[in-house]
């Protein structure tokens, strides 16, 4: 297997806190499924960007800002993020 | 209270390796920082309803695993851009099967 000089795999530890915080404290998640959540969170980033250059290109930008990303949510069928993405962008900005 | 602001303010995963992903994707020239950051939230909050997901449709509540995750991926809409990475898995008898029966309709039809 050849050396990738880029890691696009997220830090193992730090998506099964994620995974634990979201689930009850009994049950389990097999080692295979989160590998596999870790995998979909890194394609998750490719296609989340895809979609937000889409929009910063509509707008002829070349530069994706936070409201591309919300609107890519969208896109995408993930409306139910939208909402705590304004809520955590405005929390920035106090 | 305060403890959600923080959740909210603050990144689990690191902007370091979400900048190196979101960089990879073609055509990408600029990410503002908070396109970002919430690109980084973004992602948490898709592991969580992943796993969620995965669980809620297990059978076994306590036991959740990869088939659990390839059924959702397979079965709810905005799953689909996963199904290539988390195929459902077949045995090997029934896909060498599938090839056999296949190749006998080939046969039949020329």
């Amino acid at each position: 297997m050849a050396e990738r000089p880029e890691d696009l795999n997220l830090p193992n530890a730090v998506v099964t806190r994620i995974i634990k915080d979201a689930i009850p404290e009994n049950v389990n998640i097999s080692k295979e499924a989160r590998l596999a959540i870790s995998k979909a969170a890194s394609v998750f980033v490719l296609y989340a960007t895809s979609c937000s250059n889409n929009f910063a290109v509509k707008s002829k930008r070349k530069t994706i800002n936070a409201q591309d990303v919300i609107n890519a949510m969208e896109d995408m069928e993930f409306e139910q993020f939208m909402e705590p993405l304004k809520k955590c962008l405005e929390g920035t900005q106090n | 209270m305060a403890e959600r602001d923080e959740n909210k303010v603050q990144s689990v995963l690191p902007l370091s390796r979400i900048r190196t992903i979101m960089k990879s994707s073609p055509d990408t020239s600029s990410i503002s920082n908070e396109a970002l950051f919430l690109t980084g939230k973004a992602t948490e909050l898709f592991v969580q309803n992943l796993a969620r997901v995965s669980m809620e449709s297990s059978t076994d509540k306590v036991n959740v695993g990869y088939t659990d995750l390839a059924n959702v991926v397979n079965s709810d809409e905005n799953l689909q851009f996963l199904q290539d990475i988390i195929p459902k898995k077949i045995k090997a008898r029934e896909y060498l099967e599938s090839l056999k029966k296949s190749e006998e309709e080939e046969e039949l039809s020329t």
